[in-house]
C-alpha cells in the first residue's frame, strides 16, 4: 500500500496550477486535502503522473455570504464549513463528513471534484442548485451542480480545469437526513431537501451513480409528507451491494426523505 | 508501597513508554543496511501457476525470491486425530494458488515503495480453476489433492441416547444458523525483521508474534538451524487477538530470505490490505441444530452438525481443527446436558486460512446455543431468564463433566446472570418494553448469554487437536541482582494486556519486595527459558503461576542466606518490601541489597552450604484448566425504518477468580466485549463467487469505533480457582457474549428469528419487515413442533 512514483509540483496561483495541469497532459491530479486521493494512490488504484498540490494557492479558503448565496472557496476545509453560520445546511452536512481528522484536511472543492455519489457536499450542491466555478486555460466557466456530476467519481470537467469555488444558495427551509452504518461513514442514503427561491428541491445521494434529483417528489410537494417520501423511493433504481439489498436501500431512502421533509417543515 | 501490590490497580510498567509514544514496535526498528520486502500476491482464488517470470524485475535491479529460490519450504500442521488429513502450506506458492492474497514471490528493495514497484514487474500467468468459497457447497473442486471432498478433519462428539431422547421430547427446536467471518485486525498488523549473521550462523527474528518460543522452535526446524542459534524477539506488540499466534508463510519466507542475504536485515511490515486478505480469518461457520426440551424447559438432548470454513490451509501449527473442535467441545457451554451428539468438520475452501481469533469458535457456538434456548423459551411461554436458570450448571454440580468430557470447575452462572440483570435494570426494561408495544415508538428487546470460558489449559486439557506439542506449561526466572533489585525473565508475552505489570505484581508479592523494584523482561527467547505465549487465556494462570513459583523459590534462597548472615533459623524470617526481619524481633533486619551483595560479591561471607548467585527458575503447569463463568445482558432499541440497532444498556458479570489487577481485568473484559459487538453488528469478510475478497479495506470491513460502543457495566463474581494464585483467564470471555446477546435482543424486540450474522441494518430491516408482514397474517409456526 505504497503509491507508485509520481512527480510533485506545488504552485502558488491558479494560473500556475492550470499550467501544471496542461503540462501534465491529462496525467495530472490536483491534491487538496488528500482524504480520498491519497488512499486510492496508496492502493495504486490511482496512478497520476503529476500531483499538483494546491494548498499554497491563495484566495481559495474563504466562506463569504453574498445576498442569498454563500460563496465557498475550493480550499475551505470541512471543519470550517461545519463551524460557519452563513449557510446552516452546509454546516449540518459538513458535520456528517467522516471524522475530525478528515474534516480538518478535506476540502469543499475536493469533495465536489471527487464526485463520490455517497458524499455529503455533492448532494447539498444538487439540492440547492449550487454553481461551481471552474478555471481553465480559456478562462472561468460556471457549471450548475445538476450538470456537473457525470458518474461515480466522474465530473464533466476537463482534466486541465480546476474548481476554484462554489456558490451555494441559502435555502429558506431545508432538511438533511443521512443513514450510515457507523458514525463517520459515508451514508448509505442521504436525502437533502432545500427550498430555494420558493422552489423545493430534493436530492438523494448514495443510491445512484450521481446525486439524484427526485423530480416527481418535488412536483408533489404539498401532498402529505409520507406520500412525497414514498415518491422519492419510487423514483430510485438502487442496486444491492455489500451493505444490503436494493429494496433495503429504497426503504431507507423513503425514511430519510420523510425525515428530511419533516425536518424542513415541508 | 506498603503491603502486597497484588489485587490493586498499580500503574502499569509498560505505560511510561506506550502512552508517551516511546513504544518499541517492529515497525520502529531501524538497522544499518536494512532492506524491505514486498510480496507478490495471487489476484485470483484458485489457479494453476502456468509461469512466473521474475526476469524483468531482476533486470530492473530487484532481488526476487520464489519458492524454488527458498528451497521449497512447506509448513505442515500436524495432528494425531484419526480423521485429520495432513496438507502442506508452501512458504511461497508453487504450482498452484489456493486463495486470493496468497504470497507467490517476494521482492527485496531499498524501501517499501520500491519493493512494491518491483513486485509489479513480476509477471505471473495464472490458469484459473473453479473456486469454492462456501464450506457447505457440495461438489466443489478440491483445494488439496489429499482431500478430494475438502474435509480436512471431522470428529463426532457422542454422549448418551440423542435420537431416543429427541423422539420423546416435549418440544424439539430445529435451527440452521450461519455466522459471519471475522478478521483479527490488531492496530499493528503483522511485522518482522530478520537478520542472519553468517559468522556464527545466528538468525535473529524480530517479530510481532504472540508466541516467540514456538516461533523459534518452528523456524529452527524449518530452516535447519540450531535452535540455540535462533533468537526471536517480540518487542512491543500492538494487539494480537490470536492472529499473531500463527507462524505464517511470510514469516518463514522472510527468515529464509535473510539466510540468503547474510548480514542484511530484511523487513516486512504488513499493510491493512494484506492483513485483511492474508492474515487468518475466523468464525465462518454453519450450525444445523436439533434440540429437545421438556415442558419445564429442561434441555434434554442436542444434535448438531457444525461445518467450519477453515480456508485454504490448515493453519500452522494449530491445524484446521482449531475452530471445529472448539465448537464441538464447548457448544453446550454452561448448560447441563447428558445426550449430545455433534459432528464437527473443518472444510478447506479458496479463502484465507482460518485460525485462532479471540474466543475461538465460541462467539459462534454460544450464539447457536443461546438461540436454541431463546427459541425454546418463546415456544414454551418461558422467559429467557427462566430457561437459562433451569439449565445452567450450579455450584453444587461442580466439578461438572460436560458431554464433551471437559470438566467445568466454575458453576456460578446463575449468580453472574442475576447480577447482570440487576445491572441493566431488567424489570424496568421489561416494563418499558411493554409500554412501547402498540405505540409507534421503536421497540426494545433484551438479550442474554451465559458462557464458560476455558482458560489456562494444562497438559490434561491442552489447547489444540493432538498436536505434537502440549502447551500446558511456562517457565519464569526471578533474579535478584547484586543491588537487591529484581529482574524477572518471564516466558509470557504481551500485546498490550500489561503482562509486565501483572508478572511484576506477582513476583513482588511472592518474593516480598516493592513493585517498583521489579523489572520484567519478556518476549526475547535469548532472555527467558520457555513460554508458549499468549493464547487460550492462559498467561495469567500459567505464566503467572510460573512467576509465583519462581519468586517463592528465590525467596527461599534469600531467607536461607539471610538466616545464615543473621544466625537465625530461616523459618523465623519474613521479608516485606525488600527487608528481611526476624519475626517477633523487628529490630533484627537485613536488607535485600546486602543479602544480594553477599550472594554475588562477598563470597567470603556466604554461609556454609549456600552457593553464590540469587536466582530461581521454575515451571508451572496447572494440569487442568480453569473455567471462567460469565453472563451478559443487553437491551437494544431497533429502528424498524432503517434496521439500526442501538444498544441502550450492556452488562457483563464474570467469575475472573482473583483479580490481580482489577483495572487490567476490566480492560480485558471491556475490550473483548467491544470486539464482540463489532463482530455481531459490523464486521464481516465477504468473498464474491469468484473468490475475490469484497471487503478488502477498512472502508468495507467495518470495525467498531468508540462511537459504536455503549457504556458497559462490568461486574464480578470472584471465586478463586484451584491454582496457586486463584486466578482465571479473562482475555477472551467478553467476546463470547455479544453475538448471542444482540441477536437475542433484536429477536426479542421484533419477535423474529435471527439466523445469520452480522446484525447489519439490512438484515434487521428485512427481519422487521417480515415481522410486520407476518403480523398481518396467521402466526406462522417456524421450524419446531409441539408433540403434545
Amino acid at each position: 500500500m505504497k503509491c507508485a512514483p509520481f512527480e510533485y509540483v506545488r504552485p502558488t496561483s491558479v494560473d500556475e496550477v492550470l499550467a501544471a495541469l496542461v503540462a501534465a497532459d491529462g496525467e495530472g491530479k490536483i491534491l487538496a486535502g488528500g482524504q480520498s486521493l491519497v488512499p486510492v494512490m496508496a492502493l495504486r488504484m490511482a496512478r497520476p503522473a503529476v500531483i499538483v498540490d494546491i494548498n499554497r494557492v491563495e484566495g481559495l479558503a474563504a466562506v463569504e455570504r453574498d445576498g442569498d448565496t454563500v460563496h465557498v472557496g475550493a480550499l475551505v476545509r470541512h471543519r470550517t464549513l461545519a463551524e460557519q453560520s452563513a449557510h446552516p445546511l452546509l454546516a449540518e452536512a459538513a458535520r456528517h463528513i467522516g471524522h475530525a481528522a478528515i474534516r480538518t484536511r478535506g476540502t469543499a472543492g475536493g469533495s465536489i471534484a471527487h464526485a463520490d455519489p455517497a458524499a455529503e457536499l455533492p448532494v447539498v450542491a444538487v439540492a440547492t442548485g449550487a454553481t461551481v466555478t471552474a478555471a481553465g486555460a480559456r478562462g472561468d466557466r460556471w457549471v450548475a451542480a445538476d450538470d456537473l456530476f457525470a458518474g461515480p467519481l466522474m465530473t464533466t470537467l476537463d482534466a486541465d480545469e480546476m474548481i476554484t469555488g462554489l456558490d451555494v444558495p441559502v435555502p429558506t427551509r431545508w432538511g438533511f437526513a443521512g443513514f450510515a452504518r457507523r458514525h463517520g461513514d459515508f451514508a448509505l442514503v442521504t436525502v437533502v431537501v432545500a427550498e430555494v427561491r420558493g422552489q423545493v428541491r430534493i436530492a438523494v445521494g448514495g443510491v445512484g451513480a450521481v446525486p439524484l434529483r427526485a423530480r416527481a417528489a418535488e412536483a408533489a410537494i404539498g401532498e402529505p409528507v409520507e406520500r412525497v417520501a414514498q415518491l422519492v423511493g419510487d423514483e430510485l433504481n438502487p442496486t444491492g451491494d455489500l451493505h444490503g439489498s436494493a429494496e433495503f436501500r429504497r426503504g431507507v431512502a423513503v425514511e430519510m426523505a420523510r425525515r428530511a421533509l419533516a425536518s424542513a417543515g415541508i | 508501597m506498603n503491603g502486597s501490590p497484588l489485587g490493586t490497580s498499580v500503574p502499569r510498567k509498560e505505560d511510561r513508554r506506550l502512552v508517551t509514544g516511546r513504544g518499541r514496535f517492529v515497525g520502529d526498528l531501524q538497522l544499518p543496511r536494512m532492506r524491505h520486502v514486498a510480496f507478490v500476491r495471487s489476484p485470483v482464488a484458485h489457479a494453476r501457476i502456468v509461469s512466473l517470470d521474475a526476469g524483468p524485475a531482476r533486470e530492473a535491479g530487484y532481488r526476487v525470491f520464489t519458492q524454488a529460490d527458498l528451497g521449497g519450504i512447506v509448513l505442515r500442521a500436524q495432528s494425531a486425530l484419526p480423521s485429520y488429513v495432513e496438507t502442506g502450506q508452501p512458504a511461497l506458492a508453487e504450482g498452484k494458488v489456493r486463495f486470493a492474497g496468497e504470497p507467490v514471490a517476494a521482492v527485496v528493495a531499498a524501501d517499501r515503495y520500491r519493493a512494491e514497484d518491483g513486485a509489479e514487474l513480476v509477471d505471473v500467468d495464472y490458469a484459473t480453476l473453479p473456486p469454492v468459497t462456501v464450506a457447505w457447497d457440495a461438489g466443489a473442486a478440491a483445494v488439496h489433492d489429499e482431500a478430494p471432498d475438502n474435509v480436512l478433519l471431522e470428529r463426532t462428539f457422542d454422549a448418551g441416547d440423542v435420537d431416543g431422547v429427541l423422539a420423546g421430547a416435549h418440544l424439539t427446536v430445529e435451527r440452521e444458523l450461519v455466522t459471519n467471518r471475522h478478521a483479527g485486525n490488531p492496530m499493528e498488523c503483522r511485522a518482522g525483521v530478520a537478520l542472519f549473521d553468517p559468522a556464527d550462523r545466528r538468525l535473529t527474528f524480530w517479530s510481532g508474534t504472540q508466541v516467540p518460543h514456538l516461533v523459534r522452535n518452528m523456524i529452527a526446524e524449518l530452516l535447519g538451524l540450531s535452535e540455540g542459534n535462533v533468537r526471536v524477539v517480540a518487542p512491543d506488540v500492538g494487539g494480537g487477538f490470536g492472529v499473531k499466534a500463527v507462524l505464517y508463510p511470510e514469516d518463514v519466507a522472510l527468515c529464509a530470505i535473510a539466510l540468503q542475504l547474510p548480514g542484511t536485515p530484511v523487513k516486512w511490515v504488513e499493510d491493512r490490505v494484506e492483513h485483511l486478505a492474508a492474515a487468518t480469518h475466523a468464525r465462518d461457520h454453519r450450525y444445523l441444530l436439533t434440540a429437545g426440551f421438556a415442558a419445564d424447559g429442561t434441555l434434554l438432548a442436542l444434535r448438531a452438525d457444525v461445518t467450519c470454513n477453515v480456508g485454504a490451509y490448515s493453519v500452522y501449527p494449530w491445524t484446521a481443527g482449531i475452530e471445529p473442535l472448539m465448537a464441538g467441545g464447548l457448544l453446550t457451554g454452561p448448560y447441563k446436558l447428558e445426550h449430545y451428539r455433534a459432528t464437527v468438520r473443518g472444510v478447506a475452501t479458496n479463502t484465507a486460512p482460518s485460525g485462532p481469533y479471540r474466543g475461538v469458535a465460541r462467539p459462534a457456538s454460544v450464539f447457536a446455543m443461546e438461540t436454541l434456548l431463546d427459541d425454546a423459551a418463546a415456544r414454551l411461554g418461558m422467559t429467557g431468564v427462566d430457561i437459562r436458570r433451569r439449565n445452567v450448571i450450579r455450584p453444587e454440580d461442580i466439578p461438572y463433566r460436560m458431554p464433551s468430557r471437559l470438566v467445568d470447575d466454575s458453576g456460578h452462572y446463575d449468580e453472574c446472570l442475576t447480577k447482570a440483570l440487576d445491572a441493566v435494570g431488567y424489570d424496568e426494561l421489561r416494563a418499558e418494553q411493554q409500554r412501547r408495544r402498540g405505540t409507534g415508538e421503536s421497540p426494545i428487546g433484551i438479550g442474554f448469554a451465559c458462557y464458560n470460558e476455558l482458560t489456562g489449559l494444562g497438559r490434561a486439557a491442552s489447547a489444540g487437536p493432538r498436536m505434537p506439542f502440549r502447551t500446558g506449561h511456562d517457565a519464569c526466572t526471578v533474579r535478584v541482582n547484586p543491588d537487591g533489585r529484581v529482574t524477572v525473565f518471564s516466558g509470557v508475552t504481551s500485546q498490550g494486556q500489561g503482562l509486565e505489570t501483572t508478572v511484576a505484581q506477582i513476583v513482588a508479592d511472592a518474593l516480598g519486595v516493592r513493585y517498583d523494584d521489579v523489572d520484567v523482561r519478556i518476549g526475547d527467547t535469548d532472555a527467558s527459558l520457555w513460554g508458549f505465549g499468549a493464547f487460550s487465556s492462559r498467561q495469567a494462570v500459567i505464566g503467572g503461576g510460573a512467576a509465583h513459583r519462581s519468586a517463592l523459590a528465590a525467596r527461599s534462597k534469600v531467607l536461607r542466606l539471610a538466616a545464615g548472615l543473621l544466625e537465625v533459623d530461616p523459618a523465623d524470617l519474613q521479608i516485606e518490601d525488600g527487608v528481611v526481619a526476624v519475626v517477633g524481633s523487628p529490630d533484627t533486619t537485613i536488607g535485600l541489597p546486602e543479602v544480594a551483595r553477599v550472594a554475588y560479591l562477598e563470597s567470603n561471607r556466604l554461609p556454609d552450604g549456600i552457593e553464590p548467585g540469587l536466582e530461581a527458575t521454575e515451571f508451572y503447569d496447572p494440569v487442568r484448566g480453569a473455567f471462567a463463568a460469565g453472563a451478559q445482558v443487553a437491551a437494544v432499541e431497533v429502528d424498524r425504518t432503517t434496521g439500526a440497532v442501538r444498544i441502550l444498556r450492556y452488562a457483563c458479570v464474570e467469575d475472573a477468580g482473583r483479580a490481580m489487577h482489577p483495572q487490567i481485568v476490566d480492560g480485558q473484559i471491556a475490550g473483548s466485549i467491544a470486539q464482540g459487538i463489532g463482530g455481531a453488528l459490523y464486521e464481516h469478510l465477504v468473498y464474491d463467487a469468484d473468490g475475490n475478497l469484497s471487503t478488502g479495506t477498512l472502508l468495507d470491513y467495518l470495525m467498531p469505533t468508540s462511537a459504536e460502543i455503549p457504556e458497559l457495566t462490568i461486574g464480578h463474581v470472584a471465586r478463586p480457582a484451584a491454582n496457586p494464585l486463584g486466578v482465571r483467564g479473562v482475555g477472551e470471555g467478553g467476546t463470547l457474549g455479544p453475538n448471542a446477546v444482540l441477536a437475542g435482543a433484536v429477536s426479542d424486540a421484533l419477535g423474529v428469528r435471527i439466523d445469520e450474522l452480522p446484525l447489519s441494518p439490512s438484515v434487521v430491516w428485512t427481519a422487521a419487515r417480515r415481522a410486520a408482514e407476518d403480523a398481518g397474517k396467521t402466526p406462522v409456526e417456524p421450524g419446531g413442533r409441539h408433540s403434545d
